[in-house]
């Protein structure tokens, strides 16, 4: 019975010394999970912090919009420098920066920076816009009024598209025409081409309507049914104007952006 | 002579362009180049052709994917100037020293460009002697070895000329060795130079061969640079270790670091001699002391690459890290696994340097699989990833990302790009402006024999019938019995009028005279069917080539089958191809959008829609998709891109 006992004793000794050793290593395992758990915590906690602290709360971001060579980079960098540098070519990719603007770089209030994206106009590169419309507040749709024409057609189809868009209409996300290159003689006038864009938008929404059936997107109908389009009849407000980008003549986009941006 | 040299961001600022060469450019090369070279995925391409009047220009390009640049290079076809590439190579190297986002202006560049041109010309002029070619290699190679000693880490980064060229492989080895020790193998990702990285692995893999080392010392005793041996000897064993413990996972890690530690201390006590030791005594020592070493490596060597589809992400990350995170994970007597997670970690939060090359390729490869397997034709799913890898070689890393999944964002990005049609699909919008005109809209359908033109044009005219356009059918298949009274049927079920001369007459005059009925009974849409056929008869290709250059249609669609996968590009490339060869006139039509059947066929293999848009550059305007006349729909490109990359 006794040795029976010892033998019991000493199988649980070293069974609780095995448990002992066994248990040394997991805890170290546990002790370097634990650390990563910890520093993990405390990370995501801190960027939640942050993220509250620092959240922006009205946007302020304005998409140039349009066609190839309408003059959207060259207005970018006017807009940031006051200068069109030594020229364009076509874009591959978004110009994006948060600045002051140039002609307000002079005063010496503080002022809001405002966030310029240039989106590349053309069309392979269309799908980018969709990646900045959720932050955007104002849309700056430059057209080349001096080269109109030719591009009517596919300057409406761009423009329908974006008026078209679920969050434009539903941010009522404010458009402004702007009407690049004014400063040259034979440009047609702002008036020609808002007239021309809602004749041609006019035409476009019979045919993609028709179009759609097939497509998922549930696009939203343009003014009023049985009336010839208008530009006023849209739910956000579609202004026009004029500039000359290459010239630096772009008071008036600034205003809108001021509108919109407030100082 | 270079006509015009600039550079300018992805975001389209030109930067620089070169005031000296201001010769004007005709037309404008440069936005041709973006929008139809390098915005359609052609990237991976060495060169682009740009025609127009009264000038033919060759373009070449060079990314830098980290600063966003581009650099592109213009001259005039007839010259065949070899030192472009070495120049754009220079220029790169030299241009990303100076540039700062914030300036826009870089005059002071105009020096040392008219530096770089000099120096390139003359060494183009040079090359031309064969004799003096290994004099110039070992120049280069000195000079190399100048540039990293004064520079330190940033001037690793710069490549000579001899390796741009990928002259001499041994030099290269050499040469990146020693890049690697000073700038942690940061000179690789600079430029996409897949020669030297090549080599480098090479070297380190095979590691023990005595020839590479041979070579090796050989070169360093001809710079006879002490210091820069050693720490190649050290690097070289680091890049072994870097390869061993991931490429096996398998065998006890104790032993193999007692063997290694060993291994690594009678190196570097080989090493020791001076440099005035001759020559072959040191090959054959260290051959005889890695002899051991030499076993087990290369068993090590077979099973990486029996599981290296597996182990494609850890295997690459440990093989650049750097040496000292090495160093201390060997130390720590850890198990190579959780080395491997904890490097990964480490890389994962801190972000890498640049994508290389080397990266890449693992990454492509499944991709390019993944593709093909999708049916998308072979030399199409290469070139989309060349040109995915020339847009993310030596781009930052962001945290918390893997190669793969960076690899694919690109890659989803560019097919969703390439897809997306870039003129407008809206057939009823131009067929409204035809009708405003006064005249029909005229569609002709061609295709090989039996993809389903028929029954798609019939598809076809149902939907236009249903949005109140008034259609016409023209029965210009006269060579295939049965044509036109499958087309008969067709238009009666529809109740749509068919115009029809019977068989054995000229189907581009029988199109004419349909188009004339189309005028006179005032019709809005004439939809003419064409006989199938092969892209390689020539006869019925002359026919077809006669009938669309006669006639003038608006829409040339080809009709293609879903479900072919290398040939679809074979018959849209002849097809294209036939109609520019056989046309008499000047400017000759091409296919100007394409109809898919057979779209419900093909489960998720819906490849075939990527290459023929791809290797056309024109949109899928219809996908038919059954058998019944409602059966035809838009592409879905977002639903393409996704069943593509699943």
């Amino acid at each position: 019975m006794a040795a029976d006992a010892e033998e019991e004793q000493l199988l649980l000794v070293s069974s609780l010394r095995q448990w002992d050793s066994w248990k040394q290593l997991q805890r170290e395992e546990v002790a370097l999970f634990s650390t990563f758990g910890v520093l993990f915590v405390t990370m995501v906690f801190f960027y939640v912090v942050i993220r509250v602290a620092f959240r922006r709360k009205v946007s302020n971001t304005i998409l140039l919009v349009g066609l190839s060579d309408a003059g959207k980079t060259t207005l970018f960098y006017q807009l940031r420098d006051g200068s069109a540098h030594q020229g364009s070519v076509t874009s591959m990719e978004p110009n994006d920066d948060e600045f002051i603007l140039h002609s307000e770089s002079t005063k010496k209030v503080k002022i809001k920076p405002v966030h310029i994206v240039d989106v590349p106009g053309h069309a392979r590169l269309r799908p980018k816009l969709d990646d900045f419309l959720p932050k955007t507040c104002g849309l700056v749709f430059v057209v080349d009024a001096l080269d109109f024409m030719p591009h009517l057609r596919s300057a409406a189809e761009y423009l329908y598209e974006v008026l078209t868009k679920t969050v434009v209409a539903r941010k009522k996300i404010p458009v402004l025409l702007a009407c690049n290159k004014m400063d040259k003689i034979t440009a047609h006038s702002t008036d020609f081409i808002r007239k021309q864009l809602e004749k041609e938008i006019n035409k476009l929404r019979l045919t993609r309507s028709a179009i759609s059936s097939a497509d998922v997107t549930s696009e939203i109908s343009l003014g009023v049914e049985g009336e010839p389009f208008k530009f006023s009849q849209c739910v956000n407000q579609v202004s026009t104007a004029e500039m000359s980008a290459l010239n630096g003549q772009v008071e008036e986009v600034e205003h809108f952006i001021r509108e919109q941006v407030k100082p | 002579m270079l006509e015009q040299l600039l550079i300018f961001t992805r975001g389209g600022l030109l930067l620089w362009t070169c005031q000296e060469l201001a010769n004007s450019l005709k037309g404008s090369p440069v936005n041709a180049l973006i929008r139809s070279c390098l915005l359609e995925e052609r990237a991976g391409d060495s060169s682009f052709q740009y025609d127009a009047a009264g000038a033919a220009y060759t373009l070449k390009w060079r990314f830098h994917n980290e600063l966003g640049l581009v650099f592109v290079a213009v001259y005039q076809r007839i010259l065949h100037l070899l030192y472009v590439d070495e120049l754009l190579d220079k220029v790169l190297q030299e241009f990303s020293l100076v540039y700062s986002p914030r300036r826009t202006e870089f005059h002071d560049f105009d020096d040392t460009f008219r530096q770089l041109l000099k120096e390139t010309e003359a060494n183009s002029q040079q090359k031309r002697g064969v004799g003096q070619q290994n004099s110039r290699k070992v120049i280069e190679g000195k000079r190399q070895v100048g540039h990293i000693e004064g520079k330190g880490t940033k001037s690793a980064g710069k490549k000579s000329s001899g390796q741009t060229l990928g002259g001499d492989d041994e030099a290269d080895g050499d040469a990146d060795g020693k890049a690697k020790v000073f700038g942690n193998g940061k000179s690789n990702g600079k430029i996409g130079n897949g020669v030297s990285v090549r080599n480098a692995n090479g070297n380190s893999l095979s590691g023990s061969s005595s020839d590479d080392d041979s070579i090796m010392s050989k070169n360093s005793h001809e710079t006879a640079f002490d210091v820069s041996k050693l720490k190649l000897r050290n690097s070289k064993v680091h890049g072994k270790k870097g390869v061993n413990p991931l490429e096996a996972q398998k065998p006890s890690s104790k032993e193999d670091v007692g063997k290694k530690k060993q291994t690594k201390k009678n190196r570097v006590w080989g090493d020791a001699p001076p440099p005035s030791k001759l020559d072959f005594t040191e090959p054959r020592d260290e051959a005889g002391q890695e002899g051991p070493d030499v076993v087990p490596i290369v068993t090590d060597q077979g099973l990486s690459l029996m599981d290296k589809d597996e182990e494609d992400d850890g295997d690459f990350e440990v093989d650049l890290e750097e040496d000292s995170a090495k160093e201390r994970g060997d130390g720590e007597k850890k198990v190579p696994t959780k080395k491997g997670w904890f490097s990964s970690l480490v890389q994962s939060v801190a972000g890498k340097a640049a994508l290389e090359k080397a990266d890449l390729e693992p990454a492509l490869k499944v991709l390019k699989d993944r593709l093909m397997t999708k049916n998308v034709a072979a030399d199409i799913a290469e070139k989309l990833c060349d040109s995915v890898a020339a847009s993310l070689l030596g781009k930052k890393q962001g945290s918390f990302t893997r190669i793969s999944s960076t690899v694919q964002a690109a890659m989803e990005e560019a097919l969703l790009r390439i897809l997306t049609p870039k003129r407008s699909v809206d057939i009823l919008r131009d067929v409204h402006q035809a009708k405003e005109q006064g005249r029909p809209y005229v569609i002709v359908f061609v295709g090989v024999n039996g993809v389903g033109k028929s029954t798609n044009l019939a598809k076809v005219a149902y939907w236009l019938v249903q949005h109140d356009v008034s259609v016409m059918m023209a029965a210009c298949d006269t060579f295939r019995s049965g044509a036109v009274e499958q087309l008969r049927t067709h238009a009666r079920r529809l109740q749509i009028p068919i115009f029809e001369k019977g068989y054995e007459k000229d189907p581009a005059m029988v199109a004419k005279e349909a188009i004339r009925e189309a005028v006179r009974t005032q019709q809005d849409v004439v939809l003419v069917d064409t006989a199938g056929r092969m892209q390689d008869n020539e006869p019925l290709m002359r026919a077809l080539s006669k009938l669309i250059n006669l006639n003038e249609p608006d829409l040339v669609l080809f009709v293609g089958e879903a479900l072919v996968g290398n040939d679809g590009v074979d018959q849209l490339t002849k097809f294209n191809q036939k109609l520019v060869d056989l046309s008499t006139t000047g400017s000759p039509r091409l296919i100007d959008g394409i109809l898919l059947t057979k779209f419900d066929t093909i489960d998720d293999k819906v490849g075939a829609a990527l290459s023929m848009v791809y290797v056309s550059g024109v949109p899928v305007m219809f996908v038919g998709c059954g058998q019944t006349y409602t059966d035809l729909k838009k592409l879905n490109v977002k639903s393409i891109v996704k069943s593509l990359l699943v």
